[in-house]
């Protein structure tokens, strides 16, 4: 699953540390998610498109292999 | 979201206090004899098999030194506790990271017990089966706080 987490991030101009504090996780979690190594769950998923004011589908995309 | 059956925050490093100390004890007491005199008490015991009277006990009073007794009881309990606390942030990629390296743990103990059940025999099979006993939990931290660790070392270079 691609994501652009990190382009929203920066749109809202907040850290990795300061998104991982508003929707209560590690900022590790933060930072393997924009990696691409960790799918979040679809709460945490929601949670993030909500900050942003964007819908699920706009920050978080299937791939082929998924 | 909560996780169910761990233990809080604060009793991670109780724990490792105690469990370093103690598994570095406990090793010792496989080789060399760490048996206090002053712990040779009267325990109630539900079976005692009697190998060396002749007789067996059961639901009686035996003599027995309680040196063991002691360790793996301290050595289990602390090893829970460092195993099963949460960290100070719990989130879900945490409990992945735990959940994955309880599945590692787990296979790689039972690897070592396999490879011990065809090669090991007598009192050193017997030896293989009293590191047994802490063996999967000490796997388990070893392998989760070092899969922490490569996670938060990944992470430590953000813009």
């Amino acid at each position: 699953m691609k994501n652009n987490v990190k382009v929203q991030r920066a749109i809202a101009n907040i850290t990795q540390a300061e998104l991982a504090e508003k929707i209560g996780v590690s900022r590790q979690t933060i930072n393997a998610i924009e990696a691409g190594k960790y799918v979040p769950s679809t709460v945490l998923a929601l949670k993030i498109a909500k900050l942003f004011e964007k819908s699920v589908n706009e920050i978080f995309e299937l791939e082929a292999t998924d | 979201m909560k996780t169910t059956y761990l233990f809080p925050h604060r009793f991670k490093k109780i724990g490792w206090l105690v469990f370093v100390p103690f598994a570095i004890i406990s090793l010792l007491s496989l080789f060399i004899d760490l048996e206090l005199d002053v712990l040779t008490v009267p325990v109630f015991c539900f079976i005692e098999s009697g190998l060396m009277s002749g007789k067996p006990t059961y639901f009686g009073i035996i003599e027995n030194n309680i040196t063991n007794e002691i360790l793996m009881i301290v050595l289990i309990i602390s090893g829970l506790l460092v195993a099963f606390s949460r960290e100070k942030i719990e989130d879900e990629m945490v409990e992945k990271i735990r959940l994955d390296s309880l599945v590692w743990a787990t296979y790689f103990n039972y690897t070592l017990l396999l490879i011990a059940i065809l090669f090991l025999y007598e009192s050193s099979f017997f030896t293989a089966m009293s590191v047994n006993i802490a063996s999967l939990l000490l796997f388990f931290i070893i392998r989760f706080n070092w899969m922490l660790y490569k996670t938060n070392k990944l992470s430590s270079d953000e813009e």
